[in-house]
């Protein structure tokens, strides 16, 4: 399976001010592969996923996105990766369709395929109407999707998406999940962190679990409920998360 | 108090912080350097005692005429945060939602927006009116108790005034809020803004010889204050001369009571104003048009679509042109240059065209300098997660502003053709130079909109304004001197040139002999070396942090 990994990091690490955020990371994600990222706030989730959009230089370790090192050919990288960040950048001042053919365009995406993707993905997405609107009076989750829109018009071969579901809506949250299952099957790769430990849980071929910016467990869903006695994976989260002196699936005495 | 122990307690931690602490290094230099300007334009003149006896007239009460004229400041600040800034603050600061769910009092917010906007028009109101205030106290040898008078006299001069317009804002919005409301009070916020750094310019561009009469005047016209600063006046001069003059004290002090007072009352309207507010702004539809697929391109065009659809950026345009005809009509900085009769009227009224042309253009460089990078800040992480190059980007943007920038050389030249009877040759020959100007101010703004030590985004990918905005402007506007410095010293060599042949009547269409190309020779110089700084400065604010 690593032969064919798109996005790999080795003994990654990022440190703010001399603290360490994320520390010696070692991520192997497939082609065509949903990878869930959980993980507490502050757990470096957001950093990981920077420093993959090669927006963070890493303080130490390395990491490569389809065999690319970001140090050597930045912008070949970046041609490749699709980010969906925590707050959409849009443009307050453009509409939401102008806004989805800037993207297009700094992702060099010819006007005929970003034409074609948008309409669907507007139409998808539930935003037919609030496309020739201006950015401005987006809701959070409007201006969630229309980013969305934006960077699946550009075709990613790997997409990050951090906490994408916040402040969707539900038809919104099902959408997405139709379309990343989608895009994978496609064989876009896909890293999705998230809180929402149930979209995980649907979606999600493995997930890992980073506390404190290590990776404290990974896995498919069903080894990892395995690992732990067959505990719901709310309790294997809340056990690996809050001290993995716990250990075992013995803890947590819920439901 | 609540809220104003939050904001005491957020500026003292600026110090604390890096971030913070650019911040006020950014502000000090910023307000240092207008005040050292406000000395050398005027405190100096004022400190000097004999100096002082001969422009003053005999009679009347000159010292508080001529504190009045110091003190003018303070409105001028106020009146620009009060219509610029402090509009927004009321309206649509995100802090409103916090503060409006929370149970305070329904005036509780609006006078925190007071309270903000007055401190910061202080800081502006000290660093202009106080070197001329001190100059004139330190001329009468005052006595220490007309300096700690000083900050209370500020202070009525500028709360006051404020409290007035922010409550006059706050009563039309309530009442009337709606387009047509928006659109009027989005004209008057950019008439503000672009009124005051015109002040601010010819203030710069006065000379000492022509602010003496102004000085005689203001020492006649003690009668003719306006009640704020008349008691402020009246309270530091009694001041300066050992006596404390009660009845201006009072005055003074009620007018703060007053104006709080009054403001609190009004503040009870503004909750329900903020909501009329939002209310006002349906959302606006586009028409559905092709967008460029090239990097620069789709830049260029979403500059474009910035500016058009977005109201205030078009009402600031027109308020510019408005500004400018004012400035020509009254001649403002070019009257000497138009009377001089040594010069031909062809080429007087070029050298006015041109000196207008420079003022207007400084006053919008700073704003196109914003679109480079400073403008997109909370958009930086789309740019350092893009694959295109960095060059193409801003090759995109400075398109966009190379068309904007020729604004103000219409406006100009209709200007100059319509009021400073400038011929079609003259008009002409003021376009040509003019277009190699506005091609060494694109230049300029490419070094100095680009340079990492003034936008470095932060470690999220942001760029984070601060202070540094306020050293951006002043750097920019001594850089686009610094270009155009040969082309002013290089005019009286320009001047008598032609003059020798105008007994030939050659007129200024002999300056196109060698004047011209040589100036555009420079310019493409200065254009091209600013772009290459800018190209590297852009490739190291788009690398990763
Ligand atoms: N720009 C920054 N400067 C300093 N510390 C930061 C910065 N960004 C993140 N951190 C720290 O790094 C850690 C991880 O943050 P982040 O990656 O945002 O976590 P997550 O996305 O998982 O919530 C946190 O402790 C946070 O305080
Ligand atoms: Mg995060």
């Amino acid at each position: 399976m690593a032969a064919t990994a798109l996005i790999e990091t080795c003994d990654l690490g990022r440190a703010y001010g001399g603290k360490w955020a994320v520390r010696h990371l070692g991520l192997q994600v497939a082609r065509g592969e949903i990878y869930g990222f959980l993980g507490q706030n502050g757990a470096g989730k957001t950093t990981t996923i920077r420093m993959l959009a090669a927006l963070l230089r890493p303080s130490e370790g390395s990491l490569r996105i389809d065999g690319i090192d970001p140090r050597v050919a930045p912008r070949a990288l970046k041609q490749r990766v699709g980010l969906v960040p925590d707050t959409p950048p849009l443009h307050d001042y453009l509409t939401g369709r102008q806004y989805v053919g800037l993207v297009a365009s700094l992702w060099h995406v010819g006007r005929r395929e970003r034409d074609a993707r948008a309409e669907r993905l507007f139409a998808l997405l539930q935003l037919e109407e609030a496309a020739d609107e201006l950015c401005k009076g987006y809701s959070h989750g409007m201006r969630k999707k229309v980013h969305l829109a934006a960077v699946l018009a550009t075709a990613p071969p790997v997409l990050l998406l951090d906490e994408a579901t916040t402040g969707l809506d539900p038809i919104g949250v099902r959408r997405l999940k139709d379309l990343l299952l989608e895009e994978s099957a496609r064989g876009t790769t896909i890293l999705f962190s998230t809180h929402v430990l149930e979209t995980a849980e649907q979606i999600c071929h493995r997930v890992g679990i980073l506390v404190r910016g290590t990776l404290r467990a990974e896995g498919t869903v069903a080894d990892l409920r395995a690992a732990h006695g067959g505990a719901s994976l709310e309790d294997v989260f809340l056990a690996t998360a809050t001290g993995a002196a716990a250990g075992g699936g013995d803890g947590p005495a819920r439901d | 108090m609540g809220l104003l122990a939050t904001d005491l307690r957020a500026l003292a931690n600026l110090p604390g912080t890096r971030a913070g602490r650019r911040i006020v290094a950014g502000t000090g230099i910023g307000l240092g350097l207008l005040a050292l300007m406000s000395w050398w334009g005027t405190g100096e003149l004022l400190a000097h005692p004999r100096l002082l006896q001969m422009v003053l007239p005999a009679t009347g009460e000159p010292l508080v005429g001529l504190l009045g004229f110091g003190l003018g400041a303070c409105p001028v600040a106020a009146s620009w945060i009060g219509l610029a800034l402090a509009q927004r603050q009321l309206f649509e600061s995100p802090e409103l939602n916090l503060w409006l769910a929370a149970p305070l009092p329904r005036w509780r917010p609006a006078l925190q927006v007071l309270l903000r906007a007055s401190f910061l028009a202080l800081l502006w109101g000290t660093a202009l009116a106080g070197p001329v205030v001190g100059g004139l106290l330190a001329s009468k040898q005052a006595p220490w108790p007309a300096y700690a008078l000083a900050p209370l006299a500020l202070l009525v001069c500028t709360v006051p005034l404020l409290a007035a317009l922010l409550g006059v804002q706050l009563v039309l919005v309530r009442f009337f809020a709606g387009r047509v409301l928006r659109l009027v009070l989005t004209l008057v916020s950019a008439l503000a803004s672009a009124g005051f750094s015109t002040w601010l310019l010819v203030g710069l561009f006065t000379a000492a010889e022509e602010r003496l009469p102004q000085l005689a005047a203001a020492g006649a016209g003690a009668g003719r204050l306006p009640w704020t600063i008349d008691s402020a006046a009246h309270l530091l001069a009694a001041a300066a001369g050992g006596r404390c003059d009660v009845s201006a004290l009072a005055s003074a002090l009620g007018w703060l009571a007053a104006a709080l007072a009054g403001f609190v009352a009004l503040g009870h309207l503004h909750p329900r104003a903020v909501e009329k507010h939002l209310e006002s702004q349906p959302p606006l539809r586009r028409r559905r048009s092709g967008w460029p697929s090239s990097v620069a391109g789709a830049i260029r065009r979403k500059e474009f679509a910035q500016v058009l659809q977005q109201p205030g950026a078009l009402l600031g345009f027109l308020a510019f042109a408005v500004l400018v005809v004012a400035l020509a009509r009254q001649r403002v900085l070019v009257g000497g240059l138009l009377d001089a009769s040594r010069l031909p009227p062809d080429l007087a009224s070029v050298a006015a065209m041109l000196v207008l042309w420079f003022v207007a253009v400084l006053l919008v460089l700073y704003a196109h300098m914003g679109r480079l990078a400073m403008w997109d800040g909370p958009q930086w992480p789309l740019y350092l997660a893009a694959p295109a190059r960095p060059v193409a980007i801003l090759w995109g943007k400075l398109q966009a502003v190379a068309l904007f920038l020729l604004w103000p050389l219409v406006v100009v030249g209709a200007a100059g053709s319509q009021m400073l009877g400038a011929g079609p040759a003259a008009v002409g020959l003021f376009a040509a130079v003019a277009l190699a100007g506005t091609v060494a101010a694109l230049g300029v703004l490419a070094a100095v909109g680009t340079w990492p030590r003034l936008m470095r985004p932060d470690d999220a990918g942001q760029i984070v304004q601060g202070g540094r905005s306020f050293l951006a402007a002043l750097v920019l506007v001594v850089a686009f001197e610094l270009v155009a410095a040969p082309v002013y010293f290089g005019w009286p060599l320009l001047v008598d040139a032609p003059q020798q042949r105008l007994a030939g009547g050659a007129g200024p269409a002999s300056l196109h002999g060698w004047a011209v190309p040589a100036i555009w020779l420079f310019a493409l110089l200065a254009g091209a070396s600013g772009f290459g700084l800018g190209v590297r400065n852009y490739g190291r604010l788009l690398r990763a942090r």
